[in-house]
């Protein structure tokens, strides 16, 4: 069965790609109001060293053992930021910048290490560094579309609450909302998208998943609803184009072709969008000055 | 197989001799570098640069350029330059926080030099997998040849770069630290700022690069950052604490290439661990911020604390006695166990049921409880608190009045003889 010329796999993963890609949009809104850009890029980067360790530890190569292995080090590489902060004077930026280069050192001697330690069916593991999505599966689009599903439906259900923390923790804190709770649950859907992004963009670049159709879907509205809406639709847009490119030219990456249409995305928004685009800045400031 | 350096050449020592000292020497330039760049909170805007130099490199070598060449620096320095420019540019005209604005430009460039890579026309001279991990394995064979000895390219890039950035980070110290640590009043006093930091931003390029072919563009922020940070934990000077970082850094580059080659994997990823397990070996046994430091001057704190609050308490079960009451409270275990030390120690006296002071006991007991009277006067003179308010800070203050700080407060409080509950102030023994 084809459809445009496609073959039916293709659009099956294009269709869980698409779904990750509105989830991570959706989630990463929160983040990036809550302030914490780069904290997804701790997480992304931790995700090599479970995708080697699940291997290691089950001899199996298939998706969702993957994809628990990379859920367990983000959320171990998070843990392991909160005991810097916590134990020592290093400041946040540093610490976020240890944890991205330790895990990710750890993952990439353990990807190395695999096939001279006589792991010799362990590649394809390096395809999590920049996301390939033509070795994916039906069955392995459908657990991406489930995660995603899951992770819409979480943001759904704590609407209220997430846009409180997201926009006034100290006001959350102060009228009695368990912000701890609501950042723990933020940080983690955000985990979860990073991790759900993995197979598509990789490793190094699914941190632009969470980050860019936010801050691109921030330039249009200033309506939070309006807002999550809109990013995930750019990154679903986002994450076809990429999905479709690689497909018709498979020496590329999928990943950082999603990270270049989302780039794309967000230059439009920046430049172009009514009140807090570029143009419509300098049109003010001219009527300003006038 | 994806990486390189998995399978080593073999066992001759002195190419790995080379490809070691490749490793140490970029790895002490970033550690140089890297200082200034943690001291000054700029460590993510190091990853950022560590990301989007690719561009700059790719284009250069596409546009024929060497790799270690002077053309592919430049190509990577203005790429660098290009992502702070788009950073600042961004916040400044679009209000975008600036974590979030390096989350956009890093990514995009970086996606940029993938895909310029992955595109260029086989035979360039730039290998996808090296771009994430580097790639020693080729070092020691792209040979020069300097007084009848072939010395590898790399190495001679990598001394090289080291070289001037030593020589500029000497010249410019006075001025990088005056600019990191109180930028506002640097710029009153006439420093230019801005060509500090920019001067900075430019250091950290040609240290990303010449570290490129041994690291990898994902992997050098693990060099600009974890021995700066280890260094910071243990220093409280800045040079001290860039000297200490670039030891860590050669001792890490070192003991991580060795490591990589004998369990068979790659050096890149094998150094980063290596520099994470002397972050985490600073982290715990720093000898002032050290977690164990910490703890162990904790305990201190409370055994002194339980020693001090025994004799004191001896002293006072000695005063109510005198005036004919006996309501003392009853000493803690951790205090039982101070009394028993205070005996060996020569403080106490086990006279039957009871404690009693010896001389020098009396003398630190009287200073406690002065101390602490003299803290209750103070309260009751300056702070208005009820009576039955003012003992719980003293309990705690009075470990901590040295000899001055009490004759400060005698004087503040006009020589008072009693505190507020009209009891007794010792005088200074």
């Amino acid at each position: 069965m084809t459809l445009l010329g496609l073959p039916y796999n293709t659009l099956v993963v294009a269709v869980g790609v698409a779904a990750v890609g509105f989830a991570a949009g959706v989630v990463g809104s929160l983040c990036v109001l809550r302030k914490r850009s780069l904290v997804g890029d701790a997480a992304a980067h931790a995700t090599l060293v479970g995708v080697a360790g699940a291997f290691l530890a089950t001899g199996r190569r298939d998706l969702a053992t993957l994809l628990v292995g990379a859920l367990s080090a983000a959320i171990a590489g998070l843990a392991a930021l909160l005991l810097v902060r916590r134990f020592t004077r290093t400041r946040d930026d540093a610490a976020t910048a240890i944890v991205i280069g330790v895990s990710f050192g750890l993952g990439i001697t353990l990807v190395s290490g695999l096939p001279a330690w006589g792991y010799a069916n362990s590649a394809g593991l390096e395809q999590f560094l920049l996301g390939h999505t033509a070795a994916l599966t039906a069955a392995d689009a459908m657990l991406l579309t489930g995660v995603a599903c899951f992770a819409t439906v979480v943001v759904t259900l704590l609407f209220k609450e997430t846009t409180l923390v997201a926009f006034d923790a100290a006001f959350a804190a102060a009228t009695g909302w368990p912000v701890l709770l609501i950042d723990a649950v933020i940080v983690g859907l955000v985990a979860v998208m990073v991790v759900a992004g993995l197979p598509a963009v990789g490793a190094v670049l699914v941190t632009a998943l969470v980050v860019i159709p936010p801050v691109a879907a921030r330039a249009w509205t200033d309506r939070m609803s309006t807002m999550l809406l809109l990013a995930g639709t750019m990154g679903l847009v986002a994450a076809v184009v990429g999905v479709l490119v690689s497909a018709a030219w498979p020496r590329l990456a999928t990943g950082p072709l999603v990270v270049l249409a989302a780039a794309a995305i967000f230059g439009i928004s920046f430049i172009a969008a009514p009140k807090r685009g570029w143009i419509a800045r300098r049109l003010r400031d001219a009527a300003r000055n006038a | 197989m994806l990486f390189g350096a998995a399978t080593f050449f073999g066992g001759d020592p002195a190419i790995h001799g080379w490809a070691m000292a490749t490793a140490a020497v970029v790895a002490a330039s970033c550690a140089l570098v890297g200082t200034l760049l943690v001291v000054r909170r700029m460590s993510l805007l190091g990853d950022a640069i560590g990301h989007a130099v690719l561009p700059g490199i790719a284009i250069a070598v596409l546009a024929g350029g060497r790799p270690g060449g002077l053309f592919v620096f430049v190509g990577a320095v203005a790429a660098a330059l290009l992502t702070v420019w788009l950073i600042q540019g961004l916040r400044a005209a679009g209000g975008l926080a600036e974590d979030a604005g390096a989350g956009v430009v890093f990514t995009t460039l970086f996606a940029i030099g993938v895909v310029i890579i992955s595109a260029a026309p086989a035979g360039t001279h730039i290998d996808p997998a090296c771009v994430l991990a580097g790639d020693l394995t080729f070092i020691p064979f792209d040979t020069v040849t300097i007084a009848d000895r072939a010395v590898p390219r790399a190495f001679l890039a990598a001394t090289l770069s080291f070289a001037v950035l030593a020589a500029a980070a000497v010249a410019t110290w006075k001025l990088q630290v005056f600019t990191a640590f109180d930028p506002a009043a640097a710029r009153a006093a006439g420093v230019p700022v801005a060509a500090i930091t920019a001067g900075l931003l430019a250091a950290t390029a040609v240290a990303t690069v010449a570290s490129f072919d041994v690291v990898g563009a994902v992997l050098v922020v693990a060099l600009l950052v974890v021995p700066a940070a280890a260094a910071e934990l243990l220093a409280h000077r800045l040079h001290v604490m860039a000297l200490i970082a670039m030891a860590l850094a050669v001792v890490g580059a070192c003991i991580g290439y060795l490591a990589a080659w004998h369990f068979n994997t790659n050096a890149a990823g094998m150094i980063a661990v290596v520099l994470g397990l002397e972050y985490i070996a600073a982290a715990i046994l720093a000898p002032d911020d050290g977690v164990f430091a910490r703890a162990f001057g904790r305990l201190r704190l409370a055994w002194r604390v339980a020693r001090e609050d025994r004799l004191a308490g001896v002293w006072r079960e000695e005063e109510s006695a005198a005036r004919g009451r006996s309501a003392v409270a009853a000493p803690s275990l951790l205090e039982r166990c101070a009394a028993e030390w205070l005996r060996i120690d020569g403080s106490l006296v086990r006279d039957g049921g009871t404690w009693r002071l010896s001389p020098r006991g009396r003398r630190d007991a009287e200073t406690v409880v002065r101390s602490h009277r003299l803290w209750e006067a103070w309260l009751g003179r300056h702070a208005d608190l009820p009576l039955d308010h003012l003992h719980p800070p003293a309990e705690w203050v009075e470990h901590h009045l040295g000899a001055a700080m009490r004759r400060r407060i005698e004087v503040e409080t006009g020589w008072r003889q009693s505190d507020p509950h009209g009891r007794e102030i010792p005088p200074e023994a």
